[in-house]
């Protein structure tokens, strides 16, 4: 610090200032905003009017009587969130232990592939899916047909909800393995050769040396590669909301956040939105932390 | 004999892989290349080659608009906070400051804000600040959601340029503005194209803000007018996978020539959602 123009006190806070504001007013002001928002009966006349009445923890109530949190949204999010991150890991997994034995050629065509998979919007991948589903024009569709699981001339796979999932759940697992795949092979890496031609040599075979060596030494990566899709996956919406149905039109396919978004922005009732939004949050927090402390207790990082 | 099977078997695998990786934007491109898209058929092999889908999505559709304003947006954004993450930056990475760590984590906590769960008091501030169908009040939010992994990423390419630099540069009888341009701005140039084809993906991909805030369809992003081809008479998807390929291709071409060039642990959860 012997210059004299790095000595200057308020020069950092100058420097900082614009960010601090962007930051404080988009989003710290909001976080607190939703949650009191959550707190009032906020409609159509209060956004016109201003001013809201305080009603407690009346959405909270509403929402958690509700027969379609139990029965239709907590699912949607909860179960498909569970088998696309099971899904991501084990298809990111496999990859990354495919390109880590491919000879140099063959490993970069193949991350080229898997780098053009992630870098499609979610935005447009999911109209690929949707239209490859498509009841008329559709070729999956097709080839479902073909297998006999489906009957084309009937069937519009989008208003069960069973397939509706099952289409948002090769779309998400599509979207996510990538990151899982090229995370885990950074890690792979830095394994030293030693330890697995020293496990080969006496006598493990490729599941033991995966299970005793591989699993062991990445479980840090494991950790970071799970955390980020559950997150990913239970606050998928743009996924949701473009399928057929998945605006709120189809009421049985409804998750977390396509719930809380429609409940504000068609319903106009943004008190029991912000509340569904909070309740989101928390349950985000809440498998966060959980993971957060099992990684800790194990690695005592 | 185990060992060509291995070798077949790698190869086989390679290549499902590869096939199931690329096959969406093979379909999109594909689609909008096939002159008989519409035509409700079930194949994914295009019948023919022929442009004019996208000919008619930008001689007789608001696609170009959509596009303007998503170009208009991505820019400001990339601009604006590549400008302020690079002044927080160095306020980190070059000062020491009561208060500097704890900037830092709230920097880093902020990032783990889920945007989906913010809509809602920002479409309502938005309302009441009159930026609702404006260009500006959206660029504004995506600057707020990029700024946080920007800073943490220049930080470390501030922090990599030698102090000596700067004492040079304030030795020929520079001030700290000049000092800042000349000197450590072309040397942070990398970190900044980083940062910025992160932003870009951000603003250019992002779609409930979009879609909330842009009431007026004069205004949609190319990534909510998607939804004008949908209409009750049908789906036009010859122009949807059109308009999805102009959409998709910018950002593939971004995503893989920065792979290239960074570690995979920068980008992680740059493009998501």
């Amino acid at each position: 610090m012997s210059s004299p123009a790095l000595g200057s006190a308020r020069r950092p806070w100058l420097l900082l200032a614009p960010t601090l504001a962007v930051i404080g007013i988009l989003l710290l002001w909001p976080m607190v905003r939703v949650v009191l928002l959550s707190f009032q009966d906020f409609g159509l006349r209060e956004l016109v009017r201003g001013g809201a009445e305080f009603v407690a923890i009346d959405n909270y109530r509403d929402v958690l009587t509700d027969d379609r949190l139990w029965r239709v949204a907590l699912p949607n999010t909860a179960i498909f969130a569970l088998v696309c991150v099971v899904l991501t890991v084990a298809v990111g997994t496999l990859v990354a232990l495919l390109l880590h034995r491919l000879s140099p050629g063959w490993r970069t065509l193949v991350t080229m592939s898997v780098m053009a998979a992630w870098a499609v919007p979610a935005v447009t991948g999911t109209y690929v899916w949707v239209y490859l589903f498509d009841a008329r024009a559709g070729f999956l569709t097709g080839v479902l047909g073909q297998l006999g699981l489906v009957d084309v001339a009937t069937q519009n796979l989008f208003t069960e909800r069973g397939w509706f999932y099952a289409i948002a759940t090769l779309n998400v697992v599509h979207h996510g393995f990538p990151f899982v795949a090229v995370t885990v092979l950074a890690g792979l890496m830095t394994i030293p050769t030693e330890l697995p031609e020293a496990a080969m040599i006496d006598g493990a075979n490729a599941w033991q040396r995966f299970r005793h060596i591989t699993v062991p030494m990445l479980r840090p990566v494991f950790a970071i590669v799970t955390i980020l899709s559950t997150i990913w996956d239970f606050k998928v919406f743009t996924q949701i909301y473009l399928m057929p149905g998945g605006d709120g039109s189809n009421r049985e396919v409804l998750n977390l956040g396509t719930w809380s978004y429609i409940t504000a922005m068609s319903q106009n009732k943004f008190g029991l939105g912000a509340a569904i939004a909070v309740l989101l949050t928390l349950l985000l927090l809440a498998i966060t932390a959980v993971y957060l402390r099992t990684l800790f207790k194990e690695e005592e990082l | 004999m185990r060992r060509l099977l291995g070798r077949s078997g790698l190869v086989l695998a390679s290549l499902t892989v590869v096939v199931f990786s690329i096959f969406p934007v093979f379909v999109m491109l594909g689609t909008a290349l096939d002159p008989a898209a519409n035509a409700g058929g079930r194949g994914v092999i295009p019948s023919g080659i022929s442009f004019e889908h996208f000919a008619r999505i930008f001689s007789q559709t608001r696609f170009p608009d959509y596009l303007l304003n998503s170009l208009i947006v991505a820019v400001v954004t990339v601009v604006a906070s590549g400008l302020l993450a690079l002044f927080a930056a160095v306020a980190v990475a070059r000062f020491r400051f009561s208060g500097r760590t704890k900037i830092l984590m709230m920097i880093l906590i902020v990032q783990m804000v889920p945007m989906e769960a913010l809509v809602i008091p920002l479409f309502l501030q938005a309302r009441n600040l009159g930026l609702l169908n404006s260009l500006l009040g959206l660029s504004v939010v995506y600057i707020a959601f990029s700024l946080s992994f920007a800073i943490w990423t220049l930080r470390g390419f501030v922090a990599a340029v030698p102090v000596e630099l700067e004492e040079a540069a304030y030795l020929d009888g520079a001030s700290w503005w000049q000092m800042f341009w000349k000197v450590l701005f072309p040397l942070v140039a990398p970190g900044l194209v980083a940062v910025s084809v992160f932003s870009f993906i951000l603003a250019w991909n992002e779609f409930i803000f979009a879609l909330t805030f842009m009431a007026d369809d004069d205004m949609y992003t190319a990534a909510v007018g998607l939804r004008t081809f949908f209409t009750r008479s049908g789906t036009d998807w010859g122009a949807v996978m059109a308009a999805s390929s102009i959409i998709t291709v910018p950002v593939m071409i971004f995503f893989v020539a920065v792979q290239s060039r960074l570690s995979s642990g920068l980008m992680a959860g740059a493009t998501k959602g």
